[in-house]
């Protein structure tokens, strides 16, 4: 009996190895198509971004596809790249799967932040400071400052420098419908308290004051990330356990957020970031809490054309009584990173070079509504109204600051984050609301 | 005068069995109008566009939008989607029969000591959630470069497949009489003959239930799918229709076509087969 | 004859494909499951051995573990009793009728063979308070404005919330059609022999139900009760559609999308094979607690 569980026990563990070896060997072959792939002398190379490169109406991701359209018809015949596309849900859920698989892309997009720190730490992006010195690609940038959000020191892998490059900048402002504001007889705040009169007064009228999305948690989470800042909170005290998640600066953001929520759309707890959205530009609500991204949103899916000259913006105002500095802005750029691994390093240089090149940038301005990170002159007559105001209320920065919940010990703590705001928003006292990213800190920062 | 009593009975218990029976009607029509509306209003929405649906959502279309449909075929990749779903199912359909019944035959009627136990073995399968094999398989699939592949998708949808398929087969071989296979024996028929021959063409019936329960299972399977599958070219129909709306999109009329799509097929089926469908999970089901 | 049916090499010919597979694609990951539940594990990082660190965690630090649990197990109980009753009614009545039988019987099958995906994403707009029934009620006057209307997917007063108790509903509405054919493919097994010496004894069809269908389906109690209870243990596809990311501030969790979320989107492998394991072991209880409560009732 034993031999006969032996004899069956080997069979089994022998067709095993043999499994795996066939599948490894067939996954080894398919890998050297799509990787190393020189069929025909062609590169292939792949890019990852977060959004639907052929289906999406939002203008930012329209010339990415731009881009990639042009890299590939001037290196035709020695580049080719392939653009890999998910949402932005399931991004870095994805480019995980990827670069478990180890067939990491061999450009993807990233924001700065935690979720950066999860391929720069562990080597799978490549350190770029070799290309942006070789030829002066780096001068071609508005100012150094623009990579802080991709420069690392030497707790990364390959050592201190810079492993992403940004595209962009956008500034978080508020937006605003000048016609509802003129109708209300409302004037733009500048302080808290003023938003609250202006809201009451837009109320009156019977106009929604403020769209937002709760249902899209982080948009919920960037005013509160404002309100936190402007009550004077400082997120490096947080983490050096210095104050924490229960200071009176984060409780009276709270409340703030629940005292606002009066002027909220009703559907503000399921409406998604697009619904939002939708209502700003179909002139259902009068304010627009939102990054400078959402002008690329707004004019390429608003159906009257006349829409983008009657948005005004201002920027976040400030809190009464507090000392906080009530220019700081919160601005994200998105950043792009090559795989370490990558066999074409030359082609994927070559392919993020087009993302910010002269056209690309003059575009992002011109079209996208954000801020563009290199010299580029680009025609400000053409550009969206609107990123005029963007570019006012970002030069007017004292400092700019990350979103909340990309700025925090890792990406767990900015979605619990995110939550706990949204619980407050419903309604849950803010002491309680805050206790799961106490406990969070409490179990795995400090 | 008795007789005048029974039958006044009679024609009461009558007349109450008819108000039974009305009510009986009237409840079981109210529950099928609550199964049926939801699946007309998304088809009625899907011809809509998005203005109209935000105004009215309820009201019939005043013109039809075919583009939804041809938006979500194409630009929603759900047309390749379906393709997908298709070569994955009907192979793990094919691949599961044949590896199932193969191992139920031997299982039943070939002679060694351990067929109870290794039935028990495969039942055990039964029992185990996916959830709980998901992640050491996606990173053995990771390193084993199957993710991102329809076979690796393939792979563990036939082994899920395979305990209730064994299950199911063990017991149609085990109600073939012995005397067909000895009789086959005497003819010299080897035994993968005899399994061809003799006991696949017995056990029709098994192949139909366990085909149903494998079929309708995989071409629904979400978690497994969304995990494994990064890449548009390969996503399954469950996959696509989850993260239909991008971040970006907010045309609601394309997402209800898609959700059509997703339907239809099986309902067309369903609607043709209804009877043989109901019976064959049910008998699946029982014996699982 | 006998020598064929013994030889080894057949046996082994038939056997091996399914056993390798089996063990390969399910046995090997379950062991590795439980030792990956013991560690540390991160993508791109390397595996650290932790001791029971991450069951610790998860049953003492872990928030969302708590309400998920609590989710789940409420999806569990509410699916057992509504396809108990709802499951047991239906199989009466349609027993009782005559015509359309069939047809109601496909009928509320159909949901069963459909995609969960599409449903949740179907029912999802049917609760969104500006397309689906509070937009209806409005037009019907019988709520002023349709934000006024119940908060049906997002509100999250109470101790298990209005979302979780309207997925339970859709959940019943997609599977009863399975408990319901599970009944009556056991009723149309009676023998109408049992029946009608009932009804020469002066028994009302009522009370044959109770006294004669009641006892003997009992087995099949069992067979729906765990197909039901472990399938609402593994509920994923209708949450994961029908409730918005971020899962209303971690309160519309279940276990399976609890588990999801910390594997996949946290990037914690090992602590997400700890839920895992824990649900394993919920299935198995489970499972063994109904066959043994319901067998055991039968007996007497």
């Amino acid at each position: 009996m034993k031999k006969k569980i032996l004899s069956l026990a080997l069979t089994a563990v022998m067709s095993v190895s043999m499994l795996a070896g066939c599948t490894g060997d067939t996954g080894a072959n398919t890998t050297g198509g799509s990787n190393g792939g020189s069929t025909g002398g062609v590169e292939e190379i792949t890019f990852m971004v977060w959004d639907d490169l052929e289906a999406s109406s939002d203008l930012i991701t329209k010339g990415y596809k731009d881009s990639i359209d042009r890299f590939n018809k001037d290196f035709e015949g020695k580049y080719h790249c392939t653009p890999i596309t998910t949402n932005l849900e399931e991004y870095y859920t994805k480019l995980n799967a990827l670069v478990a698989a180890g067939e990491t892309p061999d450009v993807f997009i990233v924001s700065p932040g935690p979720n950066l720190n999860d391929y720069v730490l562990p080597g799978t992006a490549a350190k770029l400071d070799d290309y942006l010195n070789a030829d002066g690609w780096k001068q071609t940038f508005t100012s150094d400052a623009v990579f802080a959000g991709g420069t690392y020191g030497a707790e990364a892998k390959d050592g201190a420098g810079i492993y992403a490059i940004p595209l962009n900048i956008a500034a978080a402002c508020v937006f605003y419908n000048t016609e509802m504001f003129a109708d209300a007889g409302a004037s733009v705040p500048k302080t808290y308290s003023e938003l609250l009169t202006a809201c009451d007064k837009l109320k009156a009228k019977g106009y929604t004051p403020i769209t937002i999305s709760a249902g899209t948690a982080w948009c919920l989470s960037m005013v509160a990330g404002y309100l936190c800042d402007r009550n004077g909170l400082n997120l490096q005290d947080v983490k050096d356990h210095k104050t924490d998640w229960k200071d009176a600066k984060v409780i009276n953001a709270g409340k703030q957020i629940q005292e606002l929520s009066q002027y909220f759309q009703p559907t503000a707890a399921g409406d998604d970031n697009d619904i939002a959205t939708a209502a700003f530009y179909n002139g259902q609500a009068a304010i627009l809490i939102q990054g400078s991204w959402a002008i690329g949103q707004i004019n390429g899916s608003c159906s009257d054309p006349d829409f983008p000259n009657k948005v005004g913006v201002f920027a976040f105002p400030a809190v009464d009584g507090s000392s906080a500095d009530p220019n700081r802005v919160i601005a994200k750029s998105d950043s792009l990173a090559m795989s370490s691994s990558s066999q074409h390093k030359d082609a994927a240089v070559q392919l993020m070079k087009y993302f910010v090149d002269d056209t690309a940038q003059k575009y992002t301005a011109e079209k996208g509504g954000k801020i563009p990170v290199t010299k580029v002159q680009y025609d400000e007559s053409v550009a969206p109204p609107e990123l005029s105001y963007v570019m006012d209320v970002f030069k007017n920065a004292s400092a700019t600051f990350g979103f909340y919940n990309e700025s925090l010990a890792d990406t767990e703590a900015g979605s619990t984050f995110d939550n706990c705001f949204v619980d407050i928003f419903t309604g849950t006292d803010p002491d309680k609301a805050l206790d799961p990213i106490q406990q969070y800190y409490e179990a795995n920062v400090w | 005068m008795n007789v005048e009593i029974d039958n006044s009975v009679v024609e009461k218990d009558k007349n109450k069995r008819k108000v039974v029976h009305g009510l009986i009607y009237a409840f079981l029509i109210i529950l099928a109008l609550i199964y049926l509306l939801p699946l007309l209003w998304v088809l009625l929405t899907s011809l809509k566009d998005d203005a109209i649906l935000m105004t009215s959502p309820w009201a019939f279309p005043e013109h039809l939008m075919f583009e939804n449909y041809s938006y979500a075929w194409t630009m929603g990749h759900l047309g390749t989607a379906t393709l997908n779903s298709f070569i994955v199912c009907v192979t793990t359909l094919l691949v599961s029969m044949i590896v199932g019944s193969m191992a139920a035959f031997a299982i039943a009627k070939l002679r060694w000591k351990f067929s109870k136990l290794t039935l028990t073995y495969f039942m055990i399968g039964m029992m185990i959630p996916i959830h709980c094999v998901l992640i050491p398989l996606f990173i053995q699939f990771s390193s084993w470069k199957l993710t991102n592949s329809l076979v690796g998708l393939i792979i563990p949808y036939v082994t899920f497949s395979l305990p209730i398929t064994i299950y199911i087969m063990v017991g149609f071989f085990e109600s073939i009489p012995n005397e067909l296979f000895e009789a086959a024996v005497i003819d010299g028929c080897s035994v993968p003959r005899m399994f061809v021959h003799v006991a696949l063409p017995m056990a029709r019936t098994g192949f139909m239930v366990t085909g149903l329960m494998s079929f309708v299972s995989n071409w629904n399977e979400l978690l497994l799918a969304m995990v494994f599958i990064s890449k548009e070219e390969v996503k399954t129909l469950p996959v696509s229709l989850t993260k239909f709306v991008g971040p970006y999109h907010t045309n609601y009329t394309q997402m209800f076509a898609a959700i059509v799509i997703a339907v239809i097929p099986t309902i067309i089926v369903y609607c043709i087969f209804a009877n043989q469908i109901v019976e064959g999970l049910t008998a699946g089901a029982v014996k699982g | 004859m006998d020598k064929l049916l013994r030889k080894k090499s057949n046996i082994i010919l038939f056997l091996a494909p399914a056993f390798i597979l089996f063990t390969v694609v399910l046995f090997f990951p379950i062991c590795k499951a439980f030792y990956y539940s013991l560690c540390n594990y991160k993508t791109n990082y390397p595996i650290e051995f932790a001791g029971v660190d991450n069951y610790v965690k998860l049953f003492t630090k872990d928030e969302t573990m708590k309400t998920a649990l609590k989710n789940s197990i409420f999806f569990m109980i509410f699916s057992c009793v509504t396809q108990l009753l709802f499951g047991l009614v239906l199989a009466a009545l349609l027993t009782n009728i005559k015509k359309g039988r069939n047809l109601f019987k496909n009928i509320y099958y159909l949901p069963c063979v459909l995609s969960s995906a599409a449903l949740g994403l179907l029912w999802m707009f049917v609760f969104t308070p500006t397309l689906g029934i509070n937009k209806m009620m409005e037009s019907l006057g019988i709520i002023e404005n349709y934000a006024d209307g119940p908060q049906w997917l997002f509100n999250t007063d109470g101790f298990i919330i209005l979302p979780i108790i309207v997925i339970s509903f859709v959940a019943l509405w997609q599977y009863v059609g399975q408990s319901m054919m599970l009944y009556m493919a056991q009723i149309s097994g009676i023998s109408s022999d049992i029946y009608e010496a009932a009804a020469i004894d002066g028994c009302t069809s009522t009370q044959a139900f109770f006294q004669i269908t009641l006892p003997l389906i009992k087995p099949m109690v069992a067979t729906a009760m765990s197909l039901n209870a472990i399938g609402s243990l593994k509920f994923f596809d209708l949450v994961y559609n029908m409730i918005p990311e971020g899962f209303l501030g971690n309160r519309a969790h279940v276990l399976a999308t609890h588990l999801y979320d910390q594997a996949f989107k946290f990037n914690k492998l090992g602590y997400g094979c700890a839920i895992g394991v824990v649900l394993l072991i919920m299935c198995l209880i489970v499972t063994f607690l109904i066959n043994k409560f319901v067998k055991v009732e039968s007996y007497e």
